[in-house]
């Protein structure tokens, strides 16, 4: 048994609750999330890229749920969603390098197996890259989502 | 003399190997939990800085490719891989993490040395 | 390219593919979960065994990921000895995962062990590509995967000792990679490489100008290593870690897992470092002592132990040392002697360590003095801890004998008689823990007094099996030997 006193802080009863807080946040939750998918989007045209974005989006869901309660936390993304999307966004990941070795190159290759590379600099370029940022972003934003609830959650 | 201008000049290596010994000394003595994690990262990231220092060139350029111009540019392979020992001490960071959350509810301590205390009592 | 060419890569994926997609299954086909890791350990087994015969009858196998040529690209490549390590990974995983299914219901709760099937995987994934990667920095990453998985396997049964003990081996860990990448970095520095291959060319010539880079990049990675796979005096996480854990996870972590990290200690020996310098700085020399002593100090502290669990994970201490001793001999025979206890040590640990899982499933009993008697009730079950202290001992007609006989015998051959000794003298020590357990266990006169609740047939089969091969690996030896004295020559 936990020797634990602080049973009693459980269901998100220590969320803020302050009106700016929760009104910066509500705008701003927004335009965080569609530079993280800008983020995501441009990994490999400019700096950045599945990790950073995937941390930003994940970050925004995080400040939402930290500056109301778990439950409007929720609303936006599940426990149980975000932990899914976490195994579909690894499995999605290993699914393109499977598919390059369906289309005749090695595992994960891009350009060998014959994706189609577009012009450099536009955002459709650049073959499996931008397909694989995607699927890690999902994953790494799914990740700090998880990873918040389960170290609040922990208790259950 | 000859070590000394060594040292002189490879001046961030030795921040680097510094660091290291820093972290590598908190992480292995100091009892609190908390500071082991946090010695840990400065351990990783002691390591990251010598990759990178290792991947700068004086005077070069970021590596994106200009055609037909004769620049130098830095090595992008460190970087890279650095990138990578990020994500990599985010992940154990972020585990050790929950780990001592869990132990302090079981404790309500961090302190490594007053767990063993706990423990022997009973 | 036919689909056998991909096999180096298939074999990590189609584990790592597994991992990620047992949570889903356990949440929405519970029933099916389990069947598709074993179809998946499966299919990786086989793979291997294809990948042995392609590499015997072609050569070495080199995989490139992405299509991209080192020194660029990361590059999986397969020889005689990785692929053997590779079916000793999946087979032995294969098998405590079949152990595994009864007995994690009742240690661990039932929502977990969805996720306990994805860190067995990633586990057994990330094993499986430290055996096979030829890159530093993908070794890294695979043993910060590993050492992660490693030690939430442990903790996810949540009680104080193995929350306490995962955070020790994770600190621990932690420091270990931090040497090997600071060692990868000075490698780096000197050479500019990452790949094996690319090293040891580039090392040969490098070594006369940076001497000093290599040696210190040397002795970090036997700094890392050692800590990660227990080498003496770098043991210290690991009887809490291996005795607190659940049945399946003690069995994987004291059977593969610090294996795997004595293995890629091989690799940077002789497969990293130039030939020459093995021989030109004492670095042998170091592990051989350390190993010396780790034989006799692991065996002494298993004698003092009261919990069974405990004692098996020092024994393991005293076990990872012969195979070290076998890298530090220097000498064909011994690693001859290296590679068949890692696989022999593999199947009697976990062997050992599940037979202490069924005595606490039925009887609770954890303490050796409550052992007394036992051997009536489960007879079965002591049988197989009988076998599997045989085999620790070296009693002939068990696989421990045959690989302490080619290091004693590779021992002789370079003149260290004195060695043979130490090999003797603690395999004595062995004995001297390991058979009072089973003297008690089938001759004492009171009966055993605790209750008992029937072994389900599962974990009975899986035992039958562990004994099975223990006796195997003792009487049919030869196929094995032949394959790693063919490939240990090489070496020199």
């Amino acid at each position: 048994m936990p020797l634990s006193r602080r049973t009693e802080r459980r269901g998100g009863g220590t969320a803020i609750e302050d009106q700016i807080v929760r009104i910066t946040s509500r705008l701003v939750a927004p335009f965080i999330q569609v530079y993280g998918i800008y983020v995501i989007l441009h990994g490999h045209l400019s700096p950045g890229g599945s990790f950073s974005g995937g941390a930003i989006f994940g970050a925004s869901l995080v400040l939402v749920a930290l500056s109301f309660n778990l439950e409007t936390g929720a609303k936006q993304i599940s426990h149980q969603l975000a932990s899914g999307l976490e195994s579909g966004g690894a499995f999605g990941f290993i699914l393109t390098g499977l598919i390059a070795i369906a289309i005749g190159g090695n595992f994960l290759a891009n350009r060998a197996a014959g994706f189609p590379m577009g012009q450099a600099g536009e955002l459709f370029s650049a073959g499996a890259i931008l397909i694989i940022t995607v699927f890690v972003g999902i994953k790494v934003a799914s990740t700090i989502v998880t990873l918040f609830y389960t170290i609040i959650e922990g208790e259950e | 003399m000859e070590i000394l201008t060594g040292i002189i000049d490879n001046y961030y290596y030795m921040v680097a190997i510094i660091l290291f010994v820093i972290g590598m000394y908190t992480m292995l003595t100091h009892a609190n939990m908390i500071k082991k994690v946090i010695a840990m990262n400065i351990m990783d990231t002691s390591v990251f800085l010598l990759f990178v220092a290792i991947g700068y060139t004086h005077g070069a350029q970021a590596p994106i490719i200009k055609e037909g111009a004769d620049i130098i540019y830095v090595n992008p392979l460190p970087g890279a891989l650095m990138l990578t020992g990020i994500v990599v001490a985010v992940s154990v960071t972020a585990y050790a993490l929950s780990l001592v959350v869990k132990i302090y509810r079981f404790y309500e301590t961090c302190d490594y040395d007053e767990i063993c205390e706990i423990r022997s009592l009973e | 390219m036919g689909i056998a060419d991909h096999f180096p890569a298939l074999i990590v994926v189609v584990l790592f593919a597994a991992a990620f997609l047992s949570p889903l299954l356990y949440r929405y086909a519970e029933k099916i979960s389990a069947p598709f890791v074993i179809a998946s350990l499966l299919l990786s087994l086989l793979m291997s065994i294809a990948l042995l015969v392609q590499v015997q009858q072609f050569g070495p196998v080199f995989y490139h990921m992405g299509g991209w040529p080192p020194p660029w690209g990361i590059e999986f490549s397969a020889d005689p000895i990785r692929v053997y390590i590779l079916i000793v990974v999946t087979a032995v995983s294969l098998w405590i995962f079949l152990y595994a299914l009864r007995d994690l219901k009742h240690e661990l709760k039932k929502e977990v062990i969805g996720w306990y099937y994805t860190l067995y995987s990633i586990l057994v994934g990330s094993m499986a590509g430290i055996a096979l990667t030829n890159d530093l920095f993908n070794l890294f990453v695979l043993m910060e995967i590993c050492a992660i998985s490693a030690c939430a396997i442990i903790s996810i049964k949540e009680d104080r000792e193995c929350l306490e003990a995962s955070f020790k081996y994770l600190i621990l860990s932690a420091m270990g990679t931090g040497c090997f990448l600071l060692g990868v970095a000075m490698i780096y520095m000197a050479t500019g490489y990452l790949n094996y291959s690319f090293i040891q060319a580039a090392l040969a010539e490098a070594i006369v100008h940076y001497p000093l880079n290599i040696f210190t990049a040397a002795a970090l990675f036997i700094v890392a290593f050692g800590t990660k796979a227990a080498l003496f005096p770098l043991h210290v996480w690991l009887p809490d870690a291996h005795a607190s854990a659940p049945t399946p996870s003690s069995a994987m972590l004291s059977g593969l897992v610090i294996k795997i990290y004595a293995f890629a200690l091989f690799l940077m020996f002789y497969h990293v470092f130039p030939r020459g310098m093995l021989t030109t700085i004492p670095l042998n020399e170091i592990i051989l002592w350390m190993a010396a002593l780790g034989t006799m100090f692991g065996s002494v502290y298993a004698m003092i132990q009261t919990d069974l669990k405990k004692m098996l994970a020092f024994s393991s201490i005293g076990q990872i040392s012969y195979i070290f001793m076998g890298i530090g001999f220097h000498h064909d025979l011994a690693l001859v002697g290296a590679f068949y206890h890692i696989m022999v040590h593999a199947i009697t640990k976990a062997l050992l360590f599940m037979t202490a899982g069924v005595i606490i499933y039925s009887t609770g009993v954890r303490k050796i003095s409550d052992l007394a008697g036992i051997g009536r009730i489960l007879p079965l079950t002591m049988l197989a801890f009988t076998i599997g202290s045989a085999s620790m001992v070296g009693i002939p007609g068990t696989g421990g004998l045959i690989s302490k006989w080619y290091l004693a015998l590779s021992a002789l051959e370079i003149g260290r008689p004195l060695f043979v000794l130490v090999i003797l003298a603690s395999s004595l020590l062995n004995a001297i823990y390991y058979m009072p357990i089973v003297i008690n266990a089938f001759m004492h006169q009171e009966d055993f007094i605790h209750e008992v609740r029937p072994v389900p047939r599962y974990m009975l089969a899986s035992l039958i099996v562990g004994m099975f091969f223990v006796i195997v690996t003792g009487f049919f030896s030869r196929p094995v030997v032949t394959l790693l004295e063919q490939a240990a020559i090489l070496l020199f």
